[in-house]
């Protein structure tokens, strides 16, 4: 197997006492769509973030973060991004004073990512809806456009590992496909993807592999092929009964 | 009292206000930081400049840039000691640090300059203009000149461009400008730096009006909190109107009522406003 995009090491966060997330190895392998699910509060956006060394509130994270074989464990967050990780927060966080283009704009790609970095003509041709609405507030955009512009500013940084945080909360069923479809369509272009997602069946549908949390560690990992038919999975989340 | 001179006295009098506030507006528009040790480096800063020009001899220009230098070294060391505090957007402690920040320069003011008033000389205090009938120094001139030039750079600076972009992504959601890659410690940090000098420029150029003391600097932080106020907060149109406004107001209320009252007269003006309109002045799209 060649090294891995994005591999971690001994990951555990903790808030005060209460151990939010313990991981003893996790890899994300180049060109890979990996999804993770779990109920809600397993762990999955405080892997996530961990990942990047972010998050809301304060949480004490260690461990060994590696992208692309650098260890970037100790890096404040824009240093991860610097080099080539990038996130999509929950709840797709955009700047609601800035316009659709300022957005876009504020995420300057990395000098060295430049080439990786997506550009304004191919974020348009990803997501038209945003070139309709270049110019209004992102206050003004409805849920689901405001989840678009925020992967779209997660591209324009180029990065070589996307950590995606429930990138179809709130989205019609439709945009649901269409959103997912889309990020299989950037791992095909050698993009690697961490996706979290509550809708397992349709994670299933575009996923390579599949993890599954529960109170912070890994239940239970494989390939999609796999994993869908693991009774877990299908009585937790695919509401139906173990064959 | 002749009208067009109490006019030009507010003038003056309205852009030092400007120029005492600018830092301030940029402190808490666009990091959402405030700071309460603003008036002893105002105070600091003044004292340096006299230092500069009385004691070493140096040129007031040179005096100027000494006295901003010191203001970016104490901005700094301020973020430097409250950088937590600043992450944590924990605006209580920060306002109790920066007070006691505040204490601790008075007290060094006090140590190293004496307690003595120092009047500051500027070759500009000895020119004089005649305008439709009132005097004006070439230091009061200064003072207006520098108080637009300041504003202008500002707005040009925030209001387009990458620095304005950052600034306002900053101040909406600073954990979220991280994942845009935007190294938020250093925002935060030049932010005060700018603090520091910006208040510091506004001692140098009005100082020279009146004496220096180690108990400066009260009265300039109450001025800061109308102007930033009253001019919506973080707006830097806004702030330069207002300043103006208070200025012009100050310098006739001052000549036509009561100089002694001059300040509760602005505070009453500034309760009636935020009443009426709790955002300030400014009109703003999107407004704060
Ligand atoms: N800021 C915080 N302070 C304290 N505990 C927290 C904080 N954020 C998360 N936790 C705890 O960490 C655990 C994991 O939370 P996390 O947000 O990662 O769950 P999740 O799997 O993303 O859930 P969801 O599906 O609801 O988004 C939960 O027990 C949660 O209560
Ligand atoms: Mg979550």
């Amino acid at each position: 197997m060649s090294t891995p995009i994005l591999e971690a090491r001994e990951l555990r966060v903790t808030y005060g006492g209460h151990v939010a997330l313990d991981i003893p190895h996790l890899a994300l392998a180049p060109g890979e769509l990996v999804g993770v699910v779990g109920a809600n509060g397993a762990g999955k956006s405080t892997l996530v973030n961990a990942l990047l060394g972010w998050s809301r509130g304060a949480p004490a994270v260690s461990g060994s973060v590696r992208l692309a074989g650098e260890e970037i464990g100790a890096l404040p967050p824009h240093a991860r991004v610097a080099r080539g990780l990038a996130l999509v927060p929950e709840g797709g966080a955009v700047f609601m004073r800035l316009s659709v283009a300022e957005n876009l704009a504020a995420a300057t790609p990395p000098a060295g990512a430049a080439g990786r970095a997506h550009d304004e003509a191919q974020i348009e041709a990803l997501f038209p809806r945003l070139r309709e609405r270049r110019h209004h507030m992102a206050s003004a955009l409805s849920g689901g456009e405001r989840q678009m512009l925020a992967i779209a500013r997660a591209l324009r940084l180029g990065p070589s590992a996307l950590l995606l945080d429930e990138p179809s909360i709130g989205l019609a069923p439709r945009l649901v496909t269409d959103v997912l479809r889309a990020v299989r369509g950037l791992v095909d272009q050698h993009l690697s993807v961490l996706l979290v997602e509550q809708n397992v069946r349709a994670a299933i549908a575009v996923v390579d592999r599949l993890i599954l949390l529960e109170r912070g560690r890994i239940l239970a990992q494989g390939p999609v092929a796999a994993m869908r038919d693991d009774p877990r999975i299908l009585e937790a989340y695919l509401g139906e009964a173990a064959a | 009292m002749n009208l067009v001179q109490q006019l030009i006295n507010g003038i003056v009098l309205g852009h030092g206000y400007a120029l005492i506030a600018v830092g301030w507006t940029v402190l808490l528009g666009v990091a959402r930081l405030v700071n309460f040790g603003h008036g002893q480096i105002y105070m600091l800063a003044a004292f340096v400049t006299w230092w500069a020009v009385a004691g070493l001899g140096l040129p007031y220009p040179v005096a100027i840039l000494a006295a901003m230098l010191a203001g970016v070294l104490i901005g700094l060391l301020m973020q430097a000691a409250m950088l937590r505090l600043t992450f944590a957007q924990d605006l209580v402690s920060i306002m109790i640090v920066t007070l006691g920040f505040g204490h601790m320069m008075r007290g060094i003011a006090g140590l190293v300059f004496g307690g003595h008033p120092q009047v500051l000389e500027t070759p500009l205090s000895y020119i004089d203009f005649e305008i439709a009938g009132a005097w004006v120094t070439a230091q009061d001139l200064a003072v207006v000149l520098v108080g637009i030039a300041a504003f202008a750079l500002l707005h040009f600076g925030l209001e387009r461009g990458t620095l304005g972009r950052t600034a306002r992504m900053v101040a909406e959601d600073p954990k979220l400008a991280q994942l845009a890659g935007i190294d938020v410690k250093r925002v935060y940090f030049a932010v005060f730096a700018f603090e520091g000098a910006a208040v510091a420029l506004a001692a140098a150029m009005v100082a020279p009006r009146t004496p220096i003391l180690t108990s400066i600097g009260f009265e300039e932080v109450i001025v800061t909190f109308v102007v930033v106020v009253l001019g919506g907060i973080g707006s830097v149109a806004g702030s330069y109107a207002a300043g103006l406004g208070l200025g012009i107001f100050t310098a006739l209320f001052g000549g036509f009522v009561s100089p002694a009252y001059a300040t509760t007269a602005a505070f009453g003006v500034l309760i009636v406003v935020l009443v009426l309109r709790p955002s300030g002045l400014a009109m703003r799209a999107g407004g704060r």
